[in-house]
């Protein structure tokens, strides 16, 4: 039983995050959407992966 | 993730800045110095000389030419990046507690500080980015901040905004243009300071730590609290980290507020904190004082800190820092 209430929690945790990151996505795009339309360029880091830059690969070998 | 210690300041650390490709380092601190140093292996590069006080403030010009500083002598100061050149000072009442470039460099803010007889303002200058023009002593913009003073302000994407902390613990956003008040949001606890100001990579959002032991991410355009971070320590910064969905806080109880001070005690580490989820994730120690800066690597590869203690210590971060997911991020990424 305390398996099952621990498993319902876990889920509930689980159902949350994946909520607050749908949320958060659509936020983002709703974001780029509204400098498009102010005509804003950015450079933007954000989104762009894993960091595969060459100063991480550096730190990799050590 | 062995982090390098910048050595060469003798008094408490106040502000450190990434250039934007992140090959650069930018310090001030109480000790009068504005130092440079190369971020990949903490080789200093050189020195500003002419302040006359404690240095609150630094940022550095987009196309890493130009260098802004401002402290307790009064001044604010322009300076070319590659000889240590002083190109122009701005003389006022007070001391200047914040400078930040537009994201196009062609303004520049300042903070100045509330006085007897001197209220706090925001002040904006035309800045003209040849090193060798002549820089102009017109404010373009003075905002009089009549309500609380601005303890932090910057610009927001295509310098629409200008967006301001308070010692009140409000965040007001201006017209940058015009700079009348759009806004004034209660973010963090009434009448604690907010403490440092920082923008995401396009300037929709940004962070602000405060005295309330909390940081909180808010959007530019409503000043909408979307994540709060809450910590047991009062804050001094917070950067977000581009690449990966972190927040790095930075703080820690300053010696006078503590009976007996240990790093133990005093918490002086840099907390990560999942941007999204605003869970924390992990801790650095390594200062012993409180943090007064964090920054970030405009690439997201590492971040530097800057503390009471008067170091710098530099981190490149390791495989383990990109790889880590939530399990809900792993779904969403393989999407």
């Amino acid at each position: 039983q305390d398996l099952a209430k621990k498993n319902t929690a876990n889920r509930q945790v689980v159902e949350q995050r994946r909520r607050l990151l749908e949320e958060w996505v659509a936020w983002r795009e709703q974001m780029k959407e509204m400098l498009d339309e102010e005509g804003i360029e950015v450079e933007v880091e954000e989104d762009a992966g894993q960091g595969k830059d060459a100063d991480a690969e550096v730190e990799e070998i050590e | 993730m062995r982090p390098i210690l910048l050595q060469g300041h003798e008094r408490a650390l106040t502000q450190v800045k990434y250039n934007a490709d992140g090959d650069l380092i930018f310090s001030v601190s109480k000790d009068h110095v504005v130092c440079a140093w190369y971020s990949h292996n903490g080789e200093r590069l050189g020195t500003y000389h002419g302040h006359q006080g404690a240095l609150w403030t630094v940022d550095v010009h987009p196309s890493s030419a130009l260098l802004a500083t401002g402290g307790a002598d009064n001044t604010m100061r322009l300076w070319e990046v590659k000889t240590g050149r002083l190109l122009h000072t701005w003389e006022f009442a007070t001391s200047i507690k914040r400078v930040e470039f537009s994201p196009d460099g062609r303004q520049l803010l300042g903070v100045t500080e509330k006085r007897s007889g001197h209220l706090s303002t925001i002040v904006v200058y035309e800045i003209d980015p040849d090193v060798d023009a002549e820089q102009t002593d017109e404010q373009s913009l003075r905002i009089v901040c009549d309500e609380s003073k601005a303890t932090v302000a910057g610009f927001s994407y295509g310098a629409k905004y200008i967006i301001a902390g308070h010692e009140d613990g409000t965040v007001s956003q201006y017209d940058a243009k015009t700079g009348e008040l759009l806004l004034n949001i209660t973010v963090h606890e009434p009448d604690m300071q907010i403490t440092d100001l920082q923008w995401s990579a396009d300037r929709t959002y940004f962070i602000t730590a405060s005295k309330d032991k909390t940081a909180k991410l808010v959007t530019t355009n409503d000043l909408e609290i979307l994540k709060s971070y809450t910590t047991d320590t009062p804050l001094n910064s917070a950067a977000i980290t581009p690449v990966k969905d972190y927040v790095i806080l930075g703080g820690g109880q300053a010696a006078m507020d503590v009976t007996t001070t240990s790093a133990r005690q005093g918490k002086f580490e840099a907390r990560f904190y999942h941007k999204i989820f605003m869970e924390e994730i992990g801790r650095v120690r390594g200062h012993f004082g409180p943090l007064n800066y964090v920054a970030i690597h405009p690439k997201g590869t590492g971040y530097c800190s800057g503390g009471e203690d008067g170091y710098v210590r530099v981190h490149h971060f390791d495989k383990p820092y990109f790889d880590f997911m939530y399990e809900v991020e792993r779904e969403q990424a393989n999407l």
